[in-house]
């Protein structure tokens, strides 16, 4: 199974060689993605150092000099850069969201037309599911729930307290994942206005009531307006949720 | 069920409880049955991968048939999911043969619990539209997709409980009426008291 260390970059061969590289290690990014070319094509059985390093126009001896570890090193940093690289587009947009249903929206299609979108992934889907599923179900599925709701939580923290921040991260972390694994006709999540018809139906009224859920408890809840009850309005009216504050790029911490 | 069919997936079942998925062959399953090889490929005419693709089949239909026995007769939508998702999480934590396999054999079990899921789901929404007519959807929301959307959402919370303690009345009941159902039903919830959790302080 693939080995899944999000956001927890190992050795990365980045040390400045002699003749003073200056960007860090060229290499190890042709490598992952030359490495994502091979899987995409053959999966991760039959994919060798020799056809990373063919695909990268790199020596094998250049390959083991950036990944040591070999094969192995290589497709954990391939898991490790494609999460770190789907984080970034995510913190991106939703940085830029200027409204909670902006951000919801907009965050549930980039990861969901990046996951669906993903040719590596495809292929092991289709050829080698052992390797994926591993990562959705039970325990390993928390986990996953976990690693992205602490992410997303931060930039949806700055319309709600970050404890119901952390409850619709997950939530919205839920509904990519079960859509993405399988798609619904009619619920296709990269399409915007679809996404937009979920967000509006199940999940606004879903945070509003959450948020009166927790009225009564002992935190510190910010203020947060939701001036229009669920369903007063036709479903297109601009929501009144508003940022409580300009929006910025939330800490990633 | 046939009578041999029954017994030979008890007895695989039996099997892949003692040995685990990769280590059950046709050999054992016969034997522990008290039927021929012969019997077992009549009634599996593709062998092991058949019946071992049966045995999931069958022990998630049990699951699953449990699970209805327990919601069944539930008075209302609320209950239902509340009882369901309670019911569902704690057999799932405390079914050894399944936390088993998933420790030792993720890669033999996960391809196929993920067929069997995509039926599960169909047959939860199925289940759930009644109640869901009964109580009456939100205006604007399809009743199909209100019912596929909340089975998606009852397979994801159940085997991967993240944040909620389903352990908890209080918080299934939040879960349940804010997470799920507030955008579907016509006439919300109402939302027992008590706050819910600080989920950062529970672990």
């Amino acid at each position: 199974m693939l080995h899944l260390q999000v956001m927890s970059e190992g050795t990365d061969g980045a040390a400045p060689t002699s003749t003073g590289s200056v960007s860090p290690s060229p290499n190890r990014v042709r490598v992952i993605d030359a490495t994502l070319s091979c899987l995409a094509r053959q999966g991760t059985a039959k994919t060798t150092v020799d056809d990373i390093a063919r695909e990268a126009g790199l020596s094998r001896a250049t390959v083991y000099r950036v990944f040591p570890g070999g094969r192995d090193e290589v497709l954990a940093a391939v898991v490790d850069t494609e999460m770190a690289r789907l984080f970034s587009a995510l913190g991106v947009c939703l940085g830029e969201a200027q409204g909670l249903k902006e951000a919801l929206v907009g965050g549930i299609v980039e990861a969901s037309t990046r996951i669906r979108g993903h040719a590596a992934l495809a292929y092991l889907v289709e050829h080698e599911p052992e390797m994926v599923l591993g990562h959705l179900a039970f325990d390993e599925s928390d986990r996953l729930l976990a690693t992205a709701s602490r992410f997303t939580a931060p930039f949806l923290a700055r319309w709600m307290s970050p404890m119901e921040a952390g409850r619709v991260a997950e939530w919205a972390t839920r509904i990519v994942l079960s859509y993405v694994i399988v798609p619904s006709a009619n619920l296709d999540l990269t399409d915007p206005a679809r996404a937009a018809h979920l967000v509006e139906t199940f999940v606004l009224p879903g945070i509003r009531a959450l948020h009166d859920a927790g009225a009564t408890a002992a935190i510190d809840i910010t203020p947060f307006d939701f001036a229009a009850p669920p369903s007063a309005g036709p479903p297109d009216q601009p929501t009144a949720i508003q940022p409580k504050s300009e929006p910025s790029m939330p800490s990633m911490q | 069920m046939d009578d041999n069919r029954q017994r030979i997936l008890e007895a695989t079942y039996a099997c892949v409880a003692r040995w685990g998925m990769a280590k059950t062959t046709v050999e054992d399953a016969a034997r522990e049955a008290k039927v021929s090889r012969a019997t077992v490929y009549r009634t599996f005419p593709g062998g092991r991968d058949e019946l071992i693709n049966a045995v999931v089949n069958w022990a998630t239909l049990e699951f699953f048939g449990r699970l209805y026995e327990q919601v069944q007769g539930a008075d209302s939508l609320e209950t239902v999911m509340e009882r369901g998702i309670m019911f569902a999480h704690r057999s799932i934590v405390e079914h050894e043969v399944l936390q088993r396999v998933m420790q030792t054999e993720p890669d033999k079990l996960l391809p196929a619990l993920t067929f069997e899921s995509n039926r599960i789901r169909r047959g939860i929404a199925e289940f759930l539209v009644p109640y869901l007519d009964q109580r009456g959807v939100a205006a604007g929301v399809d009743l199909g997709e209100a019912a596929d959307f909340l089975a998606r959402m009852v397979l994801s919370y159940m085997s991967a409980p993240g944040r909620w303690d389903l352990d908890d009345p209080v918080q299934v009941a939040q879960l349940v009426r804010a997470e799920l159902l507030a955008g579907v039903v016509a006439v919300p919830s109402p939302m027992p008291t008590g706050a819910v959790g600080d989920p950062d302080g529970r672990r």
